[in-house]
């Protein structure tokens, strides 16, 4: 099985790379659009701000081929925190900023309805899934994962929805349709929670 | 090489040491912390931390003994002091001196207690030693291991959650930690201080593959060295598995220690003195403790028992730092015959593949290579010669370093 | 719901783990890369390094080590972050975007600067800028003055700023960090407890989280951090000097009504 981990200019590829290792897989980290030819699994990880990642995305070119990829060739996708995020129609972040739009939404800046909440959500928070997603197969009920971000993920279409965490509201924690899988919390920080789900990604068709 | 104002000690030590603005390390600074302590206080925090763990129907403690001065000490503390009925738990690693292996056997008549003592098979043990010597210059690794891991295994077996150990290794020496920190055992000071992140796993053949030592290995397999396992996290959890050091709670002073035992217990010192230190009462469980493993220290940090034991002594104010510079001149240097032999026999060896293996372990910070010998500063004036060059290895390695003069 | 965390802060001197009083007194622990297996194989939140070296060489002490010498702070965390299995914050002589950049692409997740956040407080706007707030946290330290005044310090506890710990707080809030790590140079390596007021008056003023440390000598000293409006109690000293620390943190913070995370298996 091939992996191809996007680097895109942005942020920390090391730990995705370290934890699909240790899942027994080979990754390939790269910045080359060649790349992606023959992979069977690709991965957007993402630290940073929306603007910045869907610029840098779009110079280097990934936007069309990724398109490709995932909508013609359906090969199995995973968007972690802002890659899941650059998945939206537009993002808030810093001023407007189109997103792929590969899932209408936008993504707007965290506002949890008590005064109390601290932002950014930082720190582990419990999931609720269904229990018949793949995404979430073999993971405990309210397991916790690991969350670092100011902004949220609100799409038009309620069922693309797999996961949600509570915090002075209901806000997206990952969203999954057809080949298309994307989380805001780090699976790769995830302990085995996290693993889990990497795996389930994996092992998806 | 940068020495320590008040003690002996240079900057490059096994216990790793810093120094304060006045030149003084910090073993000396936290020794010094002792006078100002409540000791009184101290006894009695002890007193009530082990108040929960008296059983009607159980040992009260285990205490990890080896028959020597601090083994008799922290037994008369539980016995006489605290009261308490202890499971005495023995590492017999096949290196004690008469004396100390009479000192042992004794333990259960003087205390009227109970003592486990756990003999390894030797050739087992003859194997670690080599592998330990080869691998890392310490034929005393399987020594550190046993002694780390069987009282804690024993503590699981037999369910008594209370391990009473002695000094802090490390804070004694090289003050790693302050009298206020209550330091207890654990699992990662265990590996990263006493076996110096190396495990039991790393001297099977598997292990030695791993490592990328396949010309080391000895044929050893896990059921070989079930005595070096440490209890998981969850086994430790489960019993409530706690380790103290006896030296937080009570004043630890050698010299104080051996007179009790002698005049309490007729504790035996050695007869033969030592060639490496002018000490008669320590490390009687282990004669290369104070030889050939002790001769090691100083092939890679050009310092022995000499400087140890005279650090101890300025601290503890029985000596003077002028005296402790003789001590170190006298000893640190010296190559044990006597242990030497026995060891050479003990695991067939050659003299000449013992001195190349030693050679593997010089520290290029505190050795460098003039005339194809050995070079070194020394703490009473200039540098001066320790002998030939062994392994020729070395001179490339040291030529590649910088430390070919 | 959001659960409180539980962090280990870990010191590098000089390539060396060490343990700290009061700023001033510093003594080797051991290993850095030890440190992190270990915390694998534990239930803890996150990691924290703070590179508090001065002088520039690094060097791990002992040849008969298994693991041998790294003399660069990046080949630290480099592999530090390769056995590291959850989120890392590295912090310590970091001073330009550049030196960040840098840390996240050989591991940490989140980076901490200190002093040069003082000296150039438009750099924490640049940095949220370039790398998203949540990943710039501002470590602030405080020391108590005439009057039983609180106010910050810089350069380890060198310099003064003049600056109440609220004030700073919410400067640096607004200049756009995403978290604040709090020290008290007072109660460093004491064992005696957090300065709770020093967390209150921060934690009150602010709403990004505080991450609370310095001072915890025993496990129930926590719950006074969190109660006092820490998001995360933070310690160095006492993973060095208890064992199963995870588990008892945990279990300490739990019994005094706290939410953490919990390994369901094992339920520790």
């Amino acid at each position: 099985m091939k992996i191809l981990v996007i680097d895109y200019g942005l942020g920390n590829q090391r730990s995705v790379v370290n934890a699909i290792r240790l899942l027994g897989v080979d990754v390939l980290v790269s910045q080359r659009l060649e790349d992606l030819s023959g992979v069977d699994r690709i991965v957007l990880p993402g630290v940073g701000a929306f603007g910045d990642g869907i610029t840098n995305l779009r110079a280097l070119g990934w936007d069309r081929v990724l398109n490709k990829a995932v909508f013609e060739q359906h090969i199995p996708f995973l968007g972690i925190c802002l890659g899941m995020q650059m998945l939206a129609t537009v993002g808030t972040e810093h001023g407007f900023h189109d997103g792929l739009n590969w899932l209408a939404g936008r993504v707007d800046r965290l506002t949890p309805e008590s005064d109390t909440l601290r932002v950014p959500h930082i720190g582990w928070n419990d999931v609720a899934f269904k229990d018949a997603d793949p995404m979430y197969k073999g993971v405990p009920p309210s397991s916790c994962f690991y969350f670092v971000h100011s902004f949220v993920f609100k799409p038009e279409a309620q069922e693309v929805i797999s996961g949600t965490f509570n915090y002075g509201g209901k806000w997206v924690a990952s969203l999954r349709h057809n080949n298309i899988w994307a989380t805001q919390f780090h699976p790769e920080k995830s302990q085995r929670a996290g693993l889990q789900v990497l795996r389930n990604f994996l092992a998806s068709c | 090489m940068k020495y320590c104002t008040k003690c002996v000690y240079p900057g490059v030590a096994a216990t790793p040491l810093t120094f304060d603005e006045n030149g003084v390390c910090s073993g000396c600074r936290v020794a010094a912390q002792v006078t100002t302590l409540d000791w009184d206080k101290r006894l009695q925090m002890l007193k009530d931390l082990v108040k929960p763990y008296r059983s009607n129907s159980n040992y009260d403690i285990i205490i990890g003994v080896s028959g020597g001065k601090d083994s008799y000490f922290q037994t008369h503390v539980a016995t006489k002091v605290l009261g308490l009925k202890p499971l005495l738990v023995t590492y017999h690693g096949n290196n004690y001196l008469p004396e100390g292996e009479y000192n042992l056997q004794r333990m259960r008549e003087v205390f009227d207690c109970d003592h486990i003592i756990f003999r390894p098979s030797v050739d087992v043990l003859i194997k670690l030693n080599r592998i330990g010597f080869k691998l890392q210059g310490d034929m005393n690794l399987q020594n550190h291991c046993g002694i780390m891991t069987v009282p804690m295994q024993m503590a699981v077996r037999f369910k008594v959650p209370l391990v009473l150990w002695g000094e802090k290794g490390f804070m004694d020496l090289g003050g790693m930690y302050s009298y206020n920190d209550f330091v207890e055992y654990t699992a990662k000071g265990r590996k990263e201080h006493a076996m110096r992140g190396y495990d039991w796993y790393d001297f099977t053949d598997a292990g030695l593959e791993k490592l990328e030592h396949p010309e080391l290995k000895e044929g050893l397999a896990d059921k070989d060295l079930l005595w070096g396992q440490y209890p998981s996290d969850d086994e430790i959890d489960t019993v409530g598995v706690r380790g103290i050091h006896l030296s937080f709670y009570v004043r630890w002073d050698a010299n104080a220690h051996v007179k009790l035992v002698k005049d309490l217990y007729d504790w035996q010192p050695v007869r033969k003195p030592f060639e490496r230190t002018f000490r008669n009462f320590s490390n009687l469980d282990d004669m290369h403790e104070n030889g050939i493993h002790d001769y090691l220290k100083f092939v890679k940090l050009g310092y022995g028992r000499g400087s140890d034991h005279s650090c101890k002594d300025i601290r503890g104010r029985y000596m003077t730092r002028e005296e402790g510079v003789e001590m170190v001149r006298k000893y640190d240097h010296v190559k044990p015959r006597r242990d030497l032999e026995r060891w050479l026999q003990y695991v067939s060896m050659t003299e000449d593949e013992f001195d190349a293996v030693c050679d593997t372990f010089r520290d290029p910070r505190v050795w460098w290579i003039k005339n194809s010998e050995w070079w070194k500063d020394n703490i009473w004036g200039e540098p001066s010669s320790y002998g030939p060059v062994a392994n020729p290895v070395m001179l490339e390695k040291f030529n590649k370093w910088g430390r070919v003069q | 719901m959001l659960k409180k965390r539980l962090i280990p802060v870990l010191l590098l001197q000089n390539g060396l783990l060490v343990r700290s009083e009061l700023f001033k007194i510093h003594q080797i622990i051991g290993n850095p890369i030890i440190e992190v297996q270990r915390f694998n194989e534990w239930n803890v939140d996150e990691l924290i390094y703070l590179d508090i070296t001065c002088e520039g060489a690094y060097d791990l002490r002992r040849e008969d080590h298994k693991i041998k010498n790294l003399s660069e702070p990046l080949a630290i965390l480099n592999a530090v972050s390769e056995t590291c299995f959850m989120p890392l914050t590295w912090g310590g002589r970091i001073r330009t975007l550049e030196d960040m950049r840098v840390r996240f692409a050989n591991g940490a997740d989140k980076i901490a600067i200190n002093t040069i956040a003082f000296d150039r407080p438009s750099i924490i706007t640049e940095a949220a800028r370039a790398f998203g707030s949540q990943a710039v946290v501002v470590s602030m330290d405080a020391k108590r003055v005439q009057d039983n005044r609180l106010e910050i310090y810089v350069a380890g506890g060198r310099r003064a700023t003049g600056l109440r710990p609220s004030e700073w707080a919410r400067q640096v809030e607004s200049f756009g960090a995403g978290e604040i790590l709090l020290q008290s140079i007072d109660h460093d390596g004491t064992g005696e407890g957090y300065d709770v007021d020093l967390i209150a008056e921060v934690a009150s003023s602010v709403r990004i989280p505080v991450i609370a440390c310095s001072g915890v000598g025993q496990f129930e000293h926590y719950a006074d951090g969190i109660h006092a409006g820490a998001s995360a109690a933070a310690a160095a000293n006492i993973w060095h000097f208890k064992d199963l620390a995870d588990r008892q943190g945990k279990r300490a913070m739990a019994r005094a009504g706290i939410e953490v995370r919990q390994n369901p298996e094992s339920g520790r």
